[in-house]
């Protein structure tokens, strides 16, 4: 066994990771297609005669990106904890209950119907894609309850099938629509990191932080679950009131994220597994570690993406199935001797 | 309890104080009107936009193209922009543009709705078929202050397309089928430019109405539409050479068709013909002498 983890080590830890995410943050919102010189930023805004292009590239473009990164990286990876550990399948992750493909078909219908109105200045791809997100998040939920009152796998496998009708759902429209229209989609589909206003980032960033913190007040219960529903019920927790707050709690914040930015891969997968893996699987540590270490990832992953073919840019869910995938198997080796995986 | 009541407080006020501080923005209504009357420093979102820019003269005026726009030869010395699909909006602001150029469709929608927002002047033009590029000509002339040499193109790209209508007006039809892709086989339908631009070479659609553009096609249909003349515009990386080759091979499958029996398989310059620009002269004559080379040919 490791260790019990003491709350002091725990701040620690937490203030560190902390402090790197900034660090990180500030490091990668320099770098961009475009050098930005750091003092023509810090003259501020220039009058309507002429233009400060640096500084609006900074706090108009770059700011908000690496916000945005940060924001859909944590709500990701902390999603990803929390379903690994109700699922107690190391393959989970915040897509499997089949958000991606809802949020992929939504954003497909809004795109094919071609409207254009905003709500609260977001896009209706993004307002589909949430709704359709969290409407099939609870259509699994349902159908998993419904089938399997004790056992996950009917819920898995809901998921499953879910998210496979979904997806031909979208093929269907896909041979139906446009083609100009069908690229839209495409690029939503692969992950579109772009910069939104700062009332987005405000309430966004609300809502996934005290989502996170929420489920981080569940965490030690998570540990429980994680072992199994009846070692969970003899030691007296209420296993189904914990595991509807953290599956709605989680679809939630995966809604968010997917909202924001369309379908980024691999985050929610593999770094939750890397921080098991390093720090081991007590969840009071691993959710608020996952999350950030998730931000951390997708802001460079997403800088990557940004300079790798300027001026034109990646899909960042090609740079986080890339860097990722080897990064994660060199972990996977190198630690693979005290592996608890999800005991 | 307690300390989910706290954070459900927390976040409340949270979302209270954003809404006060950052009032949403209303970023879709109309456009600001910062339009100076004669922009001098003008960015061009696509490859057709590039060349009407070009040709109405603005060669001095324009500071960033998309990478892909590779024609006329000056506009390979601009700045680039990132790609049409992937526009970098850094980029296109450090230009410094006081005029951006787009077209209306979502990829740069999206684009001209995040540089609105921060004051940057953009003109939208929808250019699907053969009449929208008079009225994109126009509207760029009008934006730039250059409405004299707007008319004057257009006119010009009419009168260099009449001649191949009038030449091939009373003589029957000839049946073309205008191949995109070939696995799977796609083709241009009714409802395109492209369509536009074979009916003016004096050709007509071999495939009636379909449901949706650049359809994927059956064997079956490829037989019934029985086309005279088989097109193929060449896809990017292949040279010409290559791509004839592998399209005669690939033909051969369908040999009672007449234009494999007849040898009629044209590899023609897709650039020329998929950019709905000032070349469409240029585009529809290539057509034309794939149709008829008795009449066009050199």
């Amino acid at each position: 066994m490791q260790p019990t983890l003491s709350p002091r080590t725990l701040l620690i830890r937490i203030i560190t990771a902390g402090a790197f995410l900034v660090l990180v943050m500030l490091l990668c919102s320099l770098v961009g297609p475009q050098a930005i010189s750091w003092k023509a930023v810090m003259h501020g805004p220039a009058g309507p005669a002429d233009a400060n292009p640096d500084y609006e590239i900074f706090v108009h473009f770059r700011v908000p990106r690496i916000l945005l990164a940060a924001l859909v990286g944590a709500a990701l990876a902390g999603a990803g904890v929390v379903f690994q550990a109700l699922l107690r399948n190391p393959l989970a992750d915040p897509y499997i209950l089949g958000i991606s493909s809802g949020a992929g078909l939504g954003a497909m219908v809004a795109v094919v119907s071609g409207l254009s109105w905003t709500l609260w200045g977001r896009s209706p791809i993004a307002v589909f894609a949430f709704a359709g997100a969290l409407g099939t998040v609870w259509l699994v939920w349902g159908i998993g309850r419904f089938a399997g009152k004790y056992h996950v796998t009917g819920l898995l496998l809901a998921g499953v099938v879910v998210n496979a009708f979904f997806s031909a759902l979208i093929m269907f429209l896909a041979s139906v629509a446009k083609t100009e229209q069908l690229y839209a989609t495409m690029f939503w589909l692969m992950g579109n990191m772009l910069e939104e206003d700062f009332l987005v980032l405000w309430v966004g960033g609300g809502c996934v932080t005290a989502g996170i913190v929420g489920l981080f007040f569940l965490s030690p219960k998570l540990n429980v679950i994680s072992v199994g529903y009846d070692d969970a019920r003899s030691v007296g927790v209420c296993v189904e009131r914990i595991e509807l707050a953290a599956f709605a709690i989680s679809a939630f914040i995966t809604a968010v994220a997917v909202s924001l930015s369309g379908l980024i891969g691999f985050v929610g997968l593999i770094i939750p597994h890397a921080v098991r893996l390093v720090f081991g699987p007590d969840h009071r540590q691993l959710l608020p570690l996952s999350s950030l270490g998730g931000a951390m990832f997708l802001v460079v992953a997403d800088t990557v993406a940004r300079m790798v073919v300027a001026p034109a840019q990646l899909p960042v869910g090609v740079i986080t199935a890339l860097v990722g995938g080897p990064f994660f198997l060199i972990l996977l080796i190198r630690y693979s001797r005290k592996v608890y995986w999800l005991t | 309890m307690g300390k989910w009541w706290l954070l459900l407080a927390v976040l409340v006020l949270w979302l209270a104080c954003g809404y006060a501080m950052l009032k949403p923005q209303e970023t879709d209504g109309s456009p600001d009107v910062r339009r100076s009357c004669k922009p001098l420093r003008i960015v061009s979102m696509a490859p057709n936009l590039t060349e009407i820019l070009f040709a109405l003269g603005l060669d001095e005026r324009i500071v960033g193209v998309t990478q892909d726009s590779d024609y006329p030869p000056p506009a390979l010395t601009k700045p680039r922009v990132g790609t049409f699909w992937q526009p970098s909006i850094e980029a296109v602001i450090a230009t410094r543009p006081d005029l951006v150029v787009t077209l209306a469709f979502q990829q740069h929608r999206e684009l001209t709705r995040r540089l609105r927002r921060i004051g940057y002047d953009c003109l939208a033009v929808d250019i699907v078929k053969i009449d929208d590029l008079f009225s994109a000509i126009a509207a760029i002339g009008e934006a730039t202050a250059a409405n004299e040499q707007a008319q004057q193109l257009s006119r010009h790209i009419k009168t260099q397309v009449q001649r191949f209508q009038e030449a091939t007006a009373g003589l029957p039809k000839v049946k073309v089928l205008w191949v995109v892709q070939r696995e799977p086989l796609r083709i241009a339908p009714r409802d395109t430019f492209i369509n536009e631009m074979i009916e003016l070479a004096g050709g007509e659609n071999a495939v009636g109405p379909t449901l949706r553009n650049y359809p994927p096609i059956g064997a079956e249909q490829v037989i019934a539409a029985a086309p005279q003349v088989i097109i193929e515009p060449v896809m990017v990386p292949r040279s010409p050479d290559t791509q004839r080759r592998q399209a005669f091979a690939y033909w051969q499958r369908f040999a009672n068709v007449p234009a494999v029996a007849n040898k009629r398989i044209y590899v023609i310059d897709g650039d020329v013909v998929s950019r709905l620009g000032p070349r469409l002269p240029v585009g529809v004559e290539i057509i034309a002498k794939c149709l008829r080379p008795e009449l066009f040919g050199d």
